[in-house]
């Protein structure tokens, strides 16, 4: 069964029709030990990449894939590292991408895809001072 | 803030999913930000304050005021 309405659809393909640039979405997953989530965070990616053909599902097996973590700085799973054009973005969601984060993947890909960010003049001004290796981690729930 | 700045990596996580992490970091509500394993961040915060507390900047002084009243 499908996870987005028709109704989604057509919100999502008109937001994504702003899209420039070729996104690659990268999925580590792991079929042994890897629960559900894997399985849900690839039907979700795959009914969005349906909806614009500049979206490109890449799947990655989080076991045998180390090189590709490496790059990536990915230690759990299911991952999904976003590219744009086939640069690496630091973009990066870990769990099943459902509810709220559902919406931060739309706009993680619609930031790779467009490359503009909403961000304020003032925002973009302090953060072109940050000149040390910076991780931010946001937890959110589905809910 | 990732895509705008090399030298930031952003990981959204689903909390109840990776349960050792949200423990390690005392995710009892969200969202909650942690940058660097050290900045904790509760809730969310307009745009500026965020990215004051995310990247430990002072907050803005009101247009000079206090320096021209030194």
């Amino acid at each position: 069964m499908p996870l987005l309405s028709p109704q989604d659809e057509q919100v999502l393909t008109k937001h994504l029709s702003a899209m420039e640039k070729r996104v690659e979405v990268v999925l580590f997953s792991q079929a042994i030990g890897g629960g559900e989530s894997g399985v849900v965070a690839k039907q979700v990616l795959d009914e969005v990449a349906r909806l614009n053909d500049k979206i490109t599902i890449v799947e990655k097996n989080f076991i045998l894939d180390l090189d590709d973590r490496a790059k990536y700085g990915v230690d759990k799973s299911p991952a999904i590292v976003i590219l744009s054009d086939g640069h690496y973005t630091r973009m990066r969601m870990f769990g099943a991408p459902t509810g709220y984060e559902f919406v931060g993947l739309v706009e993680a890909i619609l930031i790779a895809g467009t490359g503009r960010v909403d961000l304020e003049e003032k925002t973009l001004e302090m953060l072109a001072t940050v000149d040390k290796p910076t991780h931010i981690q946001v937890f959110s729930t589905p809910t | 803030m990732a895509f705008t700045s090399e030298h930031i990596t952003s990981s959204a996580i689903e909390a109840t999913e990776f349960m050792d992490l949200s423990r390690r970091f005392r995710v009892t509500g969200v969202p909650k930000t942690v940058v660097n394993d050290t900045i904790e961040i509760m809730g969310a915060l307009p745009e500026d304050m965020f990215v004051r507390a995310a990247l430990q900047m002072q907050p803005e002084e009101h247009d000079g005021e206090e320096d021209r009243a030194l």
